[in-house]
């Protein structure tokens, strides 16, 4: 007897990937209703939240989804997706056999199947505090280490524990667009301050002197910076701290790139400086061993003088804990292995793959007037350029751009508008060597179509040559 | 605010976390680990938790494991993945090249057909096809609760949650500021809901009603009649059912498991599930929430745009994990389901017979499904304790026995009992409580 099938309409979908076009920038969602009737009459109470579409309109899927919606069956070229971060399903990339060893063993055991605590289980709350403590003069014990689901399931919890009535944020322009997301939905406000481009992404101390106020009560730095891809020295980390001090708010510190480094500035973490100011690290493994998809990471609590426990954020976090859904077990358990037998070789196998990417992508760039870098990365997985409009006929910013990108050439990089950086663009180094000869080719022929047209004959006649042959699939 | 050392800090705690984590069970446990006498040489007997993996009797299925072992090591399944059951447009299917593997539409692959294996398994038995867009995927049933009720939480509304509950219900009801209104399951009507009290508590502002079938923590499964009849009331009240089907099919008894979803014509209905318990693996952290919604109200209204929104801010399952759904859902032998059932049959029946040999409490209703069973404590037999907490307190201190107070879930002076553990620990268990309560009767003059 054949089961009857209730049919969802497709509609849903398309609307889905509609649902959050970023232009103009951000608008917020139409209103929704709240009571629907069925045919008995029936009102229906319940309903979805603003808070929701509110936040959900600062993430980077919308932004994404957007842009493939652009691309088209008819440009014959595959599509290149370099908006958006994940090296881990790309081979060369493949993280270590030791890592994946470690979570073998454990689940064969059988023994690690059980719920765990709030705050992680102990063996793996140590193995982070050994881990951690290698650069740190004061050193974590296992109950300063909180494990979550991610280190973006941190910054949920953390948020949800800091937010209070009143309370606001500063949260850094060029920024990780999550944490914008997150303290939306907790009702934090938010207060940006810059990253100077002219300052290789230093952050703004004037600036956040200036819009602290008596209900600021963090301000968040991401080091190694994500998307800009420095790596802050260690004066101006002090810096940092002091002014924090002076504020009387808190370092929340995103170290989730600290084994994904390959410059020559040295990695500092931020947690050196506990000792002039509180500082909560968050970390994890996705990044450094590129397994995002395993959901496991961490916060740390560097504060010698007791100071999260005396204001009682501390208790917060726990209780939040206790509350939210926790990494797997499995994983937990298999972490102090993964941590013990971090192998420098793989990371620096990784690293150099990177490098490579950016080299390749710079070098390519000095033929592209229209799209400059102004500072090569020495971290994470990101690269990102400024975009030289003057130069470009019929474009108007950085969102344009990028559309147009990808309905003619199939290639996604991501609007620096997005992460509050008007007319940049953030390109995506994590992926194969290739993919980036392609992109890069794809887009020179690009600027090259869109160049503003001078006066001189020639130079159109060869770009439109160029282009010609300009065929990838 | 906060001061420390002088000084002074902008920063402090959220009281509301504070509040709504106080009722929680672990807050409990961790209270009663802390009466334990050390000296004291026997064992520590947990009958307080739900958690039976740690015993060889319940252990999980050998074959899911290798088929999590698998998917790790395959390397496909390290990547971001997105669980918010947004199917893939069909148009974007042309774009990709497996040369280039691409993350989104990875994730949203993986996504459909984790979708697939759920709604295929879950539909088995049930009157129809449940749509694999229909599912959405989460980090086991609590971050499904997370989101759920976070998601339902507007300003003003209330929600109907059981009493006795699950707390992390109401824990997270709090948390969101979604005012709970109680409605009883009746203990001398074999649990039952009662109804009445329901259609007395709500009002224009309830959003839904919660179930727990099989009940957590009663014990009992409910009838189809019974079901019916729930579906009935809610769609009167304009409100959806939270159906909490975590124990799907656990159920051991006379009464045979019957899924909320048959009556989701008559009310839209939030399904929850995991593998959690059927398979003994809660440590997994892989579950699932299912919008059951013919008539399309839940959509309409905002709900599930709402609940994806929320969904792809939030964590996810463990991308190898979903990697292993298919070959778990779908290739797991009956052997394994009914060999754990008859385990906890067993280990019901010895429960109900010893609790019977036990003065001071009364078991209602003889468990028919999930690990727990209800009991009320008759002080009248008992000289100096006073409530459920100095009850367990004392009984960990003095027994190293470990019962919820029922007032963890909100039946002050009842107790939790959880079975489902190995039966000798069990037996032993339930002779503790047993010279525990002789030890503390009253005495006749």
């Amino acid at each position: 007897r054949a089961k009857k099938t209730y049919k969802r309409d497709k509609k849903m979908s398309e609307e889905q990937a509609h649902a959050n076009l970023v232009v103009p920038a951000f608008r917020t969602e139409k209103e929704l209703k709240t009571q629907t009737q069925n045919g008995h009459g029936t009102v229906w109470r319940f309903g979805g939240t603003d808070k929701a579409a509110k936040a959900s309109t600062v993430t980077l899927r919308g932004v994404i989804y957007m842009l493939f919606d652009n691309c088209s069956k008819d440009v014959k070229k595959t599509v290149l997706p370099l908006g958006h971060g994940d090296p881990s399903v790309y081979p060369c990339f493949r993280t270590c056999i030791e890592a994946e060893d470690a979570v073998v063993d454990v689940l064969r055991s059988g023994k690690c199947n059980s719920y765990g605590p709030g705050a992680g289980i102990l063996p793996a709350r140590r193995a982070v505090a050994d881990y951690l403590n290698k650069d740190l003069p004061n050193k974590l014990t296992p109950d300063d280490i909180f494990l979550t689901a991610g280190c973006n399931q941190g910054i949920e919890i953390l948020f949800e524990s800091l937010a209070r009535p009143n309370a606001n944020i500063l949260l850094p322009r060029p920024g990780f667009p999550h944490y914008d997301a997150r303290a939306l939905y907790s009702g934090l406000e938010i207060r940006k301050f810059d990253l100077l481009p002219n300052k290789e992404w230093e952050i703004d101390l004037e600036g956040i002197e200036a819009i602290a106020d008596e209900n600021t009560v963090a301000l968040v730095v991401i080091n190694p910076n994500n998307p800009c891809g420095n790596v802050y020295s260690h004066d101006h980390l002090q810096k940092v701290a002091e002014t924090a001090r002076k504020l009387g708010i808190m370092v929340i510190t995103d170290e989730v790139y600290d084994q994904t480094i390959f410059g020559d500035n040295p990695f500092v973490p931020m947690g050196k400086f506990a000792s002039i100011v509180p500082v909560l690290t968050l970390g994890g493994i996705s990044k450094g061993w590129v397994v995002p998809g395993w959901k496991i990471g961490w916060m740390a609590l560097n504060d010698p003088e007791g100071v999260f426990e005396s204001t009682k954020v501390l208790q917060s976090i726990k209780q939040n804990l206790d509350i939210t859904p926790d990494p797997s077990t499995i994983i937990q358990a298999a972490l102090p292995k993964i941590l013990e037998k971090a192998d420098k070789k793989f990371f620096a196998k990784k690293n150099e793959i990177l490098k490579h990417n950016v080299d390749l992508v710079c070098d390519r760039l000095k033929d592209i007037p229209s799209v400059v870098c102004p500072k090569k990365p020495e971290s994470c997985t990101y690269l990102l350029t400024k975009l030289e409009l003057s130069l470009l006929e019929n474009i108007k910013d950085d969102i344009d751009f990028c559309v147009k990108l990808a309905r003619e050439e199939n290639l996604v990089f991501l609007p620096g508008e997005a992460l509050g950086l008007k007319n940049w663009m953030r390109i995506t180094i994590g992926v194969e060597a290739h993919m980036l000869e392609d992109a890069l080719e794809r887009l020179k022929g690009f600027c090259t179509r869109h160049a503003k047209k001078t006066d001189t004959e020639t130079e159109p006649l060869q770009a439109l040559k160029l282009s010609d042959n300009n065929v990838g699939i | 605010m906060g001061e420390s050392g002088g000084k002074r800090w902008n920063f402090g705690a959220n009281e509301v976390v504070e509040q709504s984590c106080s009722q929680n069970v672990r807050y409990f446990l961790n209270l009663l680990a802390d009466n334990l006498d050390g000296n004291d040489g026997r064992a520590v007997i947990p009958l307080g938790h739900g958690d039976p993996s740690p015993f060889p009797s319940f252990r999980t299925d050998p074959a899911a494991v290798e088929a999590v072992c698998h998917a790790l090591r395959s390397a496909q399944f390290n990547h971001y993945s997105t669980t918010s059951g947004l199917p893939l447009a069909r148009k974007f299917m042309f774009l990709f090249n497996a040369a280039y593997a691409l993350l989104v539409p990875k994730g949203n692959t993986l996504n459909r057909l984790i979708g697939l294996a759920v709604a295929e398994y879950l539909s088995r038995d049930l009157s129809y096809q449940i749509c694999p867009n229909d599912v959405h995927l989460t980090a086991g049933c609590h971050h499904a609760i997370d989101v759920l009720i976070s998601t339902l939480a507007v300003p003003g509304a209330n929600i109907l949650l059981p009493r006795p509950t699950y707390p992390m219900y109401d824990s997270r009801a709090t948390f969101s500021k979604l005012e709970i209104r109680r409605y009883d399951l009746l203990p001398d009507n074999g649990w039952e809901v009662d109804l009445d009290a329901v259609e007395a508590l709500a009002d224009d502002k309830t959003v839904a009603l919660l179930l727990i079938n099989p009940c957590n923590p009663c014990g009992n499964v409910f009838s189809r009649q019974h079901l019916q009849k729930i579906a009935e009331t809610a769609s009167k009240l304009g409100v959806l059912v939270i159906a909490d089907e975590v124990y799907m099919k656990m159920a051991f008894g006379e009464k045979p498991f019957v899924s909320m979803a048959e009556f989701a014509e008559i009310v839209p209905v939030m399904l929850l599930g995991a593998i959690s318990k059927r398979w003994s693996v809660p440590g997994w952290r892989f579950g699932w929430m299912v919008t059951l919604d013919p008539h399309s109200f839940m959509k309409d209204s905002g709900l599930v745009h709402s609940l994806a929104n929320v969904l792809n801010m939030s964590t996810d399952p463990t991308t190898f994990i979903q990697g292993a759904i298919p070959d778990i859902l779908g290739k797991t032998k009956e052997d394994f389901f009914s060999s754990k059932l008859e385990t906890l049959r067993e280990c019901a029946e010895t429960c109900y017979e010893e609790m019977k040999k036990i003065p001071c409490i009364t078991c209602p209703y003889k468990p028919e499904g999930s690990m727990f069973t209800m009991v009320k404590i008759e002080f009248g037999h008992l000289e100096d304790i006073k409530d459920d907490l100095e009850f367990c307190c004392k009984l960990a201190k003095e027994e190293s026995l470990i019962i919820l107070p029922g007032r963890a879930v909100g039946l002050r002076n009842w107790l939790r009992i959880t079975f489902a553990v190995e039966l000798e620990l069990l037996v032993d268990g339930l002779s503790r409580l047993n010279n525990f309560a002789q030890r503390h009767s009253k005495k006749h003059p």
